[in-house]
């Protein structure tokens, strides 16, 4: 069960399963078992921006104007956002890649932690501008307490699948001596961690982000920091899509089309689904009391935020098919969906609104219907 | 011209040539979430009680059977709809 950076195998790539079959050899895409992976990295690749096309030299002015409890709004959201990032920019390869065995899903996943690599580096990019001692930022997220309490919810889901696989693949199934210690490993227990480390992620992209998200366009709502909000922006379209990915995977995953143990390993974690969720969001809630520990933002407050919290937990939790525990259905701060529109994210101001310009520009089909508001 | 049955109330007309399907249910008052508008992110996804929708662009959000994505998508004839809560 070794990890092989070529199988020898000569396989049907068409007939393994998404994870935990045999080890990708050739990297091809004429045949594809999930052509939605493909579509996902073609959108993502048309996403691709660097954070110094934006300019955030104003953010610098807006920041020394901004009164201390905002300051700290803004730099806590930062310094957390960084930390989802570095988790996120390294885990999906260094867990996933060694257990993926179809070729789609492994460039997908490399894709989406390449994206993720974006969204650290924009963090340097702001916190350089707007600061002139940047590492105090850096430097406070290891000593930070309510940061490290998120970071070990984010990180044990992965380290734990990371952990039992090098197991696995180092001895196989069964009770095994390590250096004195005898550890057991099943297949069927590593399926199970890796479903519940998908829905970990899943709750990482889908809840985790939004807070900061929210607090961001808050700011860029009363025309302050809008060099952050613009960069947030094309954080938040790249994450909608990591979603999505993560999204299907675990839909997938529980159709049992794909491994028909999955299917009965996902009926089995419903509960410790549902008990990611409500701890995210309970979580998410308390950051919130955080941010807010010294004065409210204009436009948004704990309360507000903490709605907002449970507004979107519903509204993840319906996507990967459980059922929304929280009585919120009106979304408390709509205002924030017209800045999560990909079609108004503008990367610089000579382009075209439209950013997806990189792919698909030329529709060859052409229906009778297009002429339909033609007037002569 | 289709009929467009949302929450099971009164149909709304839908003319052909309109815009997608979140437009139209916008311009008449009804509230969808919505974030990409491109079919990417699902945000706005709605279940289809009866009838067919044509999708302008293949949605890349996972879409459940009975459901469908009202941002890229138009009816093709009378359709029933219910907006989740």
């Amino acid at each position: 069960m070794a990890y092989t950076t070529f199988n020898r195998n000569i396989n049907d790539q068409l007939k393994e399963p998404m994870f935990f079959g045999n080890a990708v050899n050739v990297s091809r895409y004429d045949q594809q078992k999930y052509p939605i992976f493909e579509k996902l990295i073609e959108k993502q690749l048309s996403f691709f921006w660097r954070p110094e096309e934006i300019d955030v030299s104003k953010d610098r002015i807006d920041f020394q104007q901004l009164p201390d409890h905002e300051k700290h709004i803004f730099l806590s959201n930062l310094k957390y956002q960084t930390l989802l990032d570095s988790v996120q920019g390294r885990s999906p390869n260094v867990a996933l890649l060694p257990i993926v065995s179809i070729p789609e899903l492994e460039t997908w996943i490399e894709t989406w932690a390449f994206s993720e690599t974006i969204h650290s580096r924009s963090y340097t990019h702001i916190v350089r501008n707007i600061t002139a001692e940047p590492h105090k930022v850096f430097d406070d997220i290891m000593l930070n307490e309510k940061i490290l309490e998120r970071a070990q919810d984010v990180t044990r889901y992965y380290d734990a699948l990371i952990d039992g696989v090098n197991l696995y693949q180092r001895c196989g199934e069964g009770n095994h001596n390590i250096n004195g210690n005898i550890e057991s490993i099943t297949l069927r227990e590593l399926k199970k961690r890796l479903y519940l480390c998908m829905m970990s992620v899943n709750v990482l992209e889908a809840i985790r982000f939004y807070v900061s998200f929210a607090c961001s366009f808050a700011f860029a709502e009363r025309e302050l920091m809008e060099g952050n909000a613009k960069i947030i922006r094309l954080i938040a379209r790249d994450e909608a899509l990591h979603l999505t990915g993560t999204q299907h995977i675990l839909n997938i995953m529980a159709s049992g089309d794909d491994d028909p143990e999955m299917a009965e390993i996902a009926r089995e974690c419903e509960e410790d689904a549902y008990a990611i969720f409500m701890l995210a969001a309970e979580q998410e809630k308390d950051w919130a009391a955080y941010l807010f520990k010294d004065g409210s933002m204009i436009g948004l407050n704990k309360d507000i935020l903490c709605q907002y919290v449970e507004y979107i937990t519903n509204s993840r939790m319906q996507a990967v098919g459980l059922k929304p525990r929280f009585a919120t259905t009106q979304n408390p701060i709509p205002w924030i969906n017209t800045w999560l529109v990909s079609d108004n994210v503008q990367v610089a101001p000579q382009e075209s609104e439209i950013s997806s310009y990189l792919v698909g520009q030329i529709d060859n089909e052409v229906d009778s219907d297009e002429f339909g508001d033609f007037d002569l | 011209m289709s009929k467009v049955i949302v929450n099971a109330q009164m149909p709304l007309s839908y003319d052909s040539g309109q815009h997608n399907l979140l437009v139209f249910l916008e311009q008449h008052k009804q509230s969808v979430s919505f974030q990409c508008r491109e079919g990417f992110c699902g945000a706005c996804r709605c279940k289809l009680i009866s009838g067919e929708v044509r999708y302008l662009q293949e949605p890349l959000a996972f879409v459940r059977k009975g459901e469908f994505l009202p941002c890229c998508s138009v009816p093709i004839g009378d359709i029933s709809i219910e907006i989740p809560k």
